[in-house]
């Protein structure tokens, strides 16, 4: 790599300080680092388990460039395996999902069962002698050097000496219960719907963990057509953002006076979830709705994978009905990211609550979102601006929040139920916390 | 349902391709009301997620989940923001052709008023700007048009796109 340690520590000098030099978001060097420093260290999320809720069921995910199969095996067990055979590298799964009780690679027919073990190898005693010769006891295809699971989020992590799952989320699980863990049924998976946008990973990353800024002007039109009534300039600036563990995340406002069922009806659960929803979540939990009064919309875990829970008006009767978004950010390049945007609903819903989450998932994000459809507009726009000759020249401002001297404009929320750091109001100090994470992982050279 | 197309010289069939035509036309000259006229009030627009499966899977396509699965309220909303002043994603706007082909008409003689199922073949070229590539949508559709007293209306359409992993940025468009 061409790219000076002076050079990078002067990028993440400036980041540090809320000064993005523009060209980390269209860089090739900067991914190239991120690919070494980043995404083979980090825990990276794949799949959730009610994706593969049967014996034999899979799915087949990447972290970047590395394909994983993940399969629920005869044990009921999931497994992550590196989909490479051990003998020609050929992918031994070339479907994104199905069901199997083994994978046979289709160039020399070495078969594995559906845990990773080798079973088959065609030829055994001609071709190396047998056992002598090849021992197939022990041989599977690599397991995925760390596995974590939290709520049936898989996790994995190509770094086998990352801390475990659970302390990695650290204050976060807070906040994820909100959105996989609203019965003691867990949430289900559906989709993914995935497209390829021309823009920099980080921009949407950054976007869901904190800019609450942008939704009243990207968004207006949402708020125009009557489909969902929050995110005017009004109502947003009265939110929290809360920074937690490795994510961060933004809220709306409730009204005044609501109780936690009062706040939930609200946003459109249906009385029979909420009991459920009670007795899921800790007095903690409970008290962020129904005491400090927020609800939870958007949020990031860094590295790359986001959420969302907005609930929009879903027909003319004026029906409100809440939804649940999980999307990752895949690299493809440093101009392209794969998206991948899953919708998530409550296993033990009623059908008709599912039924109308998933309409208003639809209508608001996803491929087709009339949300989403004017976030990518500015993202493939920035990446566009970002791979020039002047974007070096260019610092953007991401103080929003901070004084010149670099102190919050006003202090923390005091009563914020949540763990972490909140402020109420705009600010980008969501932002400047997933950078810094994404600072201290470039800077390491190990 | 009769099991063979009808014969390309037949008048439902004549009038099941112009329909499409003229629907392609509203579409590229971005008139989407007078595209929604050309809609059933209880149209179904489906367009489910496609997905690489082994041949032997029995689906290639997401049961539960779509790309698009809308009612005519849904399809209003989206019409609605594209003529607010903030539908930011087509300002300025795409230039597209939505290119109509392979269609073939059946009728169903168990329906009335009638029904006809027309399949086509739909390539989206879609350009944006100046300096993007442009993006290319490939999709079978099946469609069930209604005879009514204002002439044929769209009832359903199931639009089968060919790609597991969309390449254009958005849904911001209609197929």
């Amino acid at each position: 790599m061409n790219f000076a340690g002076s050079q990078l520590a002067a990028v993440l000098a400036d980041v540090r300080r809320g000064m993005i030099p523009a060209h980390i978001y269209g860089d090739p060097q900067i991914f190239a680092l991120e690919r070494m420093r980043l995404f083979a260290r980090s825990w990276v999320f794949l799949a959730h388990e009610s994706e593969i809720p049967d014996r034999g069921d899979y799915v087949v995910r990447r972290v970047l460039a590395d394909s994983f199969i993940v399969a629920r095996d005869e044990s009921g067990a999931v497994r992550v395996m590196f989909n490479m055979c051990l003998h020609r590298g050929m992918q031994v799964c070339r479907a994104e999902m199905g069901n199997a009780s083994h994978f046979r690679c289709p160039y020399h027919a070495w078969t594995y069962r559906n845990d990773g073990s080798l079973t088959g190898l065609p030829f055994h005693a001609e071709a190396y002698g047998g056992e002598d010769g090849f021992p197939r006891e022990g041989q599977s295809l690599l397991p995925a050097p760390a596995l974590g699971i939290h709520n049936g989020l898989i996790f994995i992590s190509l770094d086998p000496g990352v801390p475990p799952l659970r302390e990695y989320l650290g204050d976060f699980a807070f906040y994820l219960d909100f959105y996989t863990r609203q019965s003691p049924a867990g949430v289900e998976l559906r989709g993914p719907q995935r497209w390829r946008v021309k823009a920099n990973w980080k921009i949407g990353a950054e976007n869901f963990a904190g800019d609450s800024y942008h939704t009243p002007h990207t968004h207006a039109s949402v708020v125009d057509i009557g489909l969902f009534r929050e995110p005017k300039a009004s109502k947003r600036k009265e939110g929290a953002l809360y920074v937690a563990g490795p994510g961060a995340g933004t809220t709306y406002k409730l009204p005044p006076g609501g109780d936690f069922a009062g706040q939930l009806r609200y946003v459109g659960y249906p009385e029979e979830m909420i009991p459920a929803m009670a007795a899921s979540w800790s007095a903690g939990q409970r008290a962020l709705i129904a005491d400090s009064g927020f609800m939870v919309s958007a949020a990031t875990l860094f590295p790359n994978l986001s959420l969302v829970h907005n609930w929009p008006q879903i027909d003319e009767r004026g029906t409100v009905a809440p939804f649940i978004s999980l999307r990752q950010w895949q690299p493809v390049s440093e101009r392209e990211t794969e998206v991948l945007s899953w919708f998530a609903v409550d296993a033990a819903a009623p059908g008709d609550f599912k039924r109308d989450s998933y309409k208003a998932y639809l209508m608001c994000f996803g491929s087709s979102g009339m949300f989403e459809q004017d976030d990518v507009e500015n993202w493939v726009s920035i990446t566009e601006m970002a791979a020039g000759s002047m974007a070096r020249r260019l610092k953007l401002n991401s103080r929003m929040g901070l004084t010149a001297a670099g102190q919050p404009i006003k202090p923390p929320l005091a009563t914020f139920a949540g763990p972490g750091v909140a402020y109420q109001g705009f600010g980008e100090f969501n932002q400047r916390h997933w950078l810094r994470q994404w600072s201290d992982h470039l800077e390491d050279p190990r | 349902m009769t099991a063979r197309p009808l014969p390309y010289g037949d008048p439902a069939h004549q009038a099941a391709h112009q329909f499409l035509v003229e629907e392609a036309a509203l579409l590229d000259t971005a008139d989407y009301s007078g595209w929604l006229d050309l809609l059933c009030e209880d149209i179904r627009y489906l367009m489910p997620v496609r997905v690489t499966t082994a041949r032997g899977a029995g689906f290639d396509s997401l049961a539960d989940m779509g790309h698009f699965d809308e009612d005519m309220y849904a399809l209003r909303k989206r019409v609605q923001r594209l003529a607010t002043d903030h539908a930011w994603t087509e300002d300025p706007p795409s230039r597209t052709r939505h290119f109509v082909t392979n269609v073939r008409t059946f009728r169903n003689e168990a329906r009335a008023p009638a029904e006809f199922l027309v399949e086509s073949a739909v390539l989206l070229f879609r350009s944006r700007g100046d300096t993007r590539e442009a993006d290319l949508v490939s999709a079978g559709r099946a469609d069930l048009l209604r005879e009514t007293g204002a002439g044929l209306r769209l009832a359903r359409r199931e639009i089968t796109v060919d790609e597991a992993v969309l390449r254009t940025q958005n849904l911001a468009v209609f197929l």
